[in-house]
């Protein structure tokens, strides 16, 4: 076990390289030549998608290893750390999917609370914290959207976990897996991406699919399987 | 076990985003606990949406979210939910020994089904258990039908489907699965729409087994 002024002075250094990173982000964004997926970009302004939609590049081994400092030491600042960066966009998630800004507001709390309760579940070896995060907040929303059919629900869909356990070099697996998620997303055609991002943050049917694109259910369907295919092959060349 | 057909990937991401509805859900998810393929796949996918996640605009929250969240930390914690029901004497998959089960009823020459509780959506679910040896009636889709072998094996035009195994019928799909030899073949069967058996033996059946 590290003293623990050695873990106070990592939790300092990731909290520093967190608001680096963000103010870096928020720099390079402004540069002309980000590279940023708006090769549509009536399309995208017409439907709602705009800038917040391209791929950003922020680091997520920051918001893993405060994960990790919340989960071992219960540490609030490196909790609230985590909340301000995770919880006003699981409430656009949540919002995107359909909810009314409360509901929305409430599921971000609920999420983060979970967070919380469970950090010491998070094992970073095996998934990236956004990717945890992710299910939660995707599990809390099932649940609600279940709960408000006036039904209990027990169809809980756990994070898949890897067969196998983790090797020590496979440590920073979820934030490579994340960098390798980047790569692949910023190489897919736009109109893949976007049906990726209608079926992730819209979940829309087949259907509706069509209707937003104003393409045929053919097309879509094709598309879909096209855009899914593609980013796996460009998942698996990158690893 | 090595399965040899899956879920194509829009229905493999389609269960990593949460948008298929809770029978859909699980008649892919308990493929996904018997198939190493697929769950690689869910967990990349599930990857995506960690990144797409990142990559949206925050919507703010109320002025005073992060002293409420604060104050409620050392509170309980609900019990756990979701949890794995600790009796699954049948082996079932995880996925499948969450749910409430039916008695096994008899529908017709060798073959039995029971129901599958589902509170959500209008997927019907129900477990099918064949003989080896037996043919199918004869029918034809109304809408969806997505099936995860669970034992033995059957064959229909489209090859020949094991344990572990996703088959995906619609409505353009018109078959009479055959059950192999050896082993009861047991499904856990997704249903969107209905099913129109074919045949006099069919037409008896229909209301017996309204499907």
């Amino acid at each position: 076990m590290d003293h623990p002024a050695v873990i106070q002075f990592r939790l300092s250094c990731v909290k520093v390289g967190m608001y680096a990173a963000q103010q870096i982000s928020t720099v390079r964004w402004k540069l002309p030549s980000r590279q940023c997926f708006r090769r549509e970009p009536l399309r995208l302004a017409k439907h709602g998608f705009g800038r917040h939609n391209c791929i950003k590049m922020e680091t997520n081994q920051d918001s893993s290893a405060l994960i990790e400092v919340v989960a071992n030491k219960r540490d609030r600042e490196a909790f609230g750390a985590l909340f301000d960066h995770f919880a006003p966009r699981i409430k656009t998630f949540t919002i995107r999917r359909g909810a009314s800004d409360a509901v929305a507001e409430d599921l971000a709390q609920e999420a983060l609370l979970i967070v919380w309760r469970k950090a010491a579940t998070f094992d970073p070896a095996r998934a990236s914290a956004s990717a945890w995060i992710f299910t939660i907040a995707r599990n809390l929303r099932i649940d609600q959207f279940r709960r408000d059919q006036r039904a209990a629900s027990n169809t809980h869909l756990d994070m898949v976990e890897p067969d196998e356990p983790a090797r020590p070099d496979q440590i920073i697996v979820g934030q490579d897996n994340d960098d390798h998620v980047r790569s692949a997303l910023k190489r897919l055609p736009a109109e893949q991406l976007r049906v990726i991002q209608l079926s992730f943050f819209e979940g829309k049917a087949h259907g509706e699919i069509a209707q937003a694109l104003n393409i045929p259910l053919g097309t879509v369907k094709s598309r879909l399987r096209l855009a899914f295919t593609r980013l796996r092959d460009l998942l698996d060349e990158l690893k | 076990m090595t399965a040899w057909h899956h879920p194509t990937e829009p229905v493999l991401a389609d269960l990593s985003a949460g948008n298929l509805d809770e029978g859909s859900a699980l008649v892919v998810a308990t493929h996904v606990a018997l198939c190493a393929a697929c769950r690689e796949k869910v967990r990349s996918f599930e990857n995506v949406g960690g990144v797409l996640l990142e990559g949206l605009q925050p919507t703010s929250l109320k002025s005073d979210a992060r002293g409420t969240i604060l104050e409620k930390l050392d509170l309980p914690g609900p019990p756990e939910d979701g949890a794995v029901r600790e009796a699954n004497p049948e082996g079932l998959p995880a996925p499948l020994a969450n749910h409430d089960l039916g008695p096994w009823r008899w529908i017709g020459r060798g073959v039995y089904w029971r129901t599958v509780e589902i509170h959500e959506g209008d997927s019907r679910v129900f477990m099918l258990k064949a003989a080896p040896g037996t043919r199918l009636p004869h029918h034809r889709h109304q809408g969806r039908e997505w099936t995860c072998v669970l034992q033995g094996a059957f064959r229909h035009d489209l090859g020949r489907y094991g344990a572990g195994d996703f088959d995906e019928a619609d409505e353009s799909v018109e078959h009479r699965p055959f059950i192999e030899t050896g082993e009861p073949c047991i499904c856990l069967v997704g249903m969107q729409g209905g099913i129109e058996l074919q045949g006099w033996f069919g037409r008896l059946l229909q209301p017996l087994v309204r499907l």
